[in-house]
């Protein structure tokens, strides 16, 4: 009597039950290996050390408004009265009249701190930022460097490539994980 | 038949040369240098070097054809003792050189030294982030001083007789010791009733020297003069003013970073950001240059780009008793000497 060939015998089972052993491990793996990934997400993020504030950040976005802002590290800021990342280069006085003022959209706001004369406070009113970085640069050529730019992750879309990262000519954009989002500037770091 | 596949052929290489065309100009609009910057238009320009610029009648001095090379990776300080020899500070060692820029000896500390003087009977006075330390003429440590605190910062140090002035940055006063490390009094803290404002110190540049009046001289960086006090700190008197444009005035945000006093009583000043060294006559008036930043540099304006690179450009100077003028660069960790070429 010939032998059906659809008949399940012991080798075929054993056999069979095998393959579908290594794929299920196979398929756990992947899932296990994917949820590993999914935990590591990168986001793109500014190395402020390497950044040349070319402004590069205003335009290459594909926001219309940049997902880059300038950020502040006060613990580095020398709360100077007469701030270069506030003043142009040739302030006609000191004072917060826009014409002295080096930010294109007057977005930084200096306040004297009366209790702490004569020092000045400096925030980033973040709206009117548009990560042009002129502000970071008066403050790494005069100042303490504590003015830095930031992709802002509550803005950033994350794109797969990131079109600022292409065009920035000092290699700053990095990936970073998901979980350390910001590279910040530290007082110890000046 | 062939005629379809022909045509088919022309518009295949059609698409492959504009595709190609779309590629090199996209490429070739991509601002990988940087130079397009933010889009602003050019009055957004950041750019110095106009205010780099210095007339070449102004400058007084001429550098020396070699500079000596120190052979630190981070160096701090500098300082001259009476004969003339070098001591350079940095990378936790101070290096001894001849004017010819040969070594002579180095002696090791235990932590990065901040600022150093030599006293007349050789003695080195080292200050470090918060305490000072001495070392006697051949290297051996004769005292470690208190500790000032985990806010201080010292950054300038200067003997005169039995005393031992020490700038600190972070605490922004000066400390007056006798040449044993007793505190005898603080000098510099803002006071109404003595008409003394204090001392503004936005970075950890606060220079001190003693006058050959024997009146102490303090930068206050940051309200960009230097001030005179008795050692029982009076403040007697202060010059200098800020002005990025005019090249008698102290630029920047807090300048001069560091100083020394020549012969005449006159001052050799160091400014950062638009680095610069220049000489004012012992009542503050400016009378020259010593070097700008294309003399120390090679490029005038903005000479840096990255914040490390920025940081590190806050030379010191130091002088000899020809009037000669020692400058550290920072940066290149080298020394560059100046002597004058004509008179004012």
């Amino acid at each position: 009597m010939a032998e059906n060939k659809n008949d399940i015998n012991r080798r075929h089972f054993l056999r069979n039950g095998l393959w579908a052993a290594c794929l299920t491990g196979l398929g756990a793996i992947t899932g296990a290996l994917s949820r590993k990934c999914s935990a590591q997400n990168l986001f793109w993020q500014i190395d402020p050390e390497i950044c040349i504030a070319c402004g590069n950040c205003a335009t290459y976005c594909v926001l219309e408004e940049s997902a880059v802002k300038c950020v502040h590290a006060y613990a580095m800021c020398g709360y100077c009265r007469i701030c270069f990342g506030f003043f142009g280069p040739e302030p006609h006085d000191i004072n917060d009249a826009a014409e002295n003022q080096l930010c294109p959209t007057g977005a930084i706001i200096r306040k004297y701190l009366k209790d702490d004369d004569p020092y000045y406070e400096y925030t980033i009113d973040e709206p009117l930022c548009m990560g042009c970085g002129k502000c970071v640069l008066g403050c790494n050529t005069f100042g303490n460097g504590s003015l830095f730019l930031q992709v802002r992750h509550d803005r950033c879309l994350n794109c797969n490539e990131c079109s600022i990262a292409v065009a920035c000519p000092s290699g700053a954009y990095k990936r970073v994980p998901a979980d350390k989002p910001y590279l910040l500037k530290r007082a110890d770091s000046a | 038949m062939n005629k379809r596949l022909g045509t088919t052929n022309i518009k295949i290489l059609v698409a492959v040369f504009v595709a190609i065309a779309i590629a090199v100009i996209a490429l070739i609009r991509l601002d990988t240098t940087g130079k397009k910057g933010s889009g602003l238009g050019k009055e957004f320009t950041y750019d110095l070097k106009n205010l780099g610029k210095i007339d070449p009648n102004l400058i007084l001095y001429k550098g020396s054809v070699r500079a000596i090379s120190t052979g630190f990776t981070n160096s701090r300080a500098i300082a001259l003792d009476s004969k003339g020899i070098i001591y350079i500070a940095g990378d936790k060692v101070i290096r001894k050189f001849a004017e010819a820029g040969n070594l002579l000896g180095e002696t090791h500390v235990a932590d990065m030294p901040m600022c150093l003087t030599i006293a007349n009977d050789d003695k080195m006075y080292i200050g470090f982030k918060d305490h000072v330390e001495v070392y006697d003429g051949q290297g051996k440590p004769l005292a470690t001083w208190e500790n000032l605190g985990n806010d201080a910062v010292l950054t300038s140090i200067a003997v005169s007789n039995n005393d031992v002035f020490v700038a600190d940055a972070g605490n922004r006063i000066v400390y007056r010791f006798n040449t044993t490390g007793k505190l005898i009094n603080r000098i510099g803290g803002k006071d109404k009733d003595k008409n003394i404002p204090g001392f503004f110190v936005p970075s950890p540049h606060f220079d001190l020297a003693v006058g050959h009046d024997g009146l102490l001289r303090v930068a206050n960086p940051g309200n960009h003069r230097i001030e005179a006090y008795t050692s029982e700190g009076d403040l007697e008197f202060s010059w200098g003013k800020f002005s990025n444009v005019n090249i008698n005035s102290f630029c920047g945000c807090c300048n001069p970073v560091n100083f020394a006093i020549l012969a005449d009583e006159s001052f050799v000043t160091c400014e950062k950001g638009l680095i610069r060294v220049k000489i004012y006559d012992r009542d503050g008036s400016f009378a020259g240059v010593v070097a700008g930043s294309k003399q120390l540099t090679g490029k005038a304006g903005r000479i840096c780009n990255i914040p490390a690179e920025c940081q590190s450009r806050a030379f010191d100077v130091a002088v000899d008793a020809h009037d000669r003028i020692f400058v550290l660069d920072t940066t290149k960790n080298i020394v560059r000497i100046f002597t004058k070429i004509k008179e004012e």
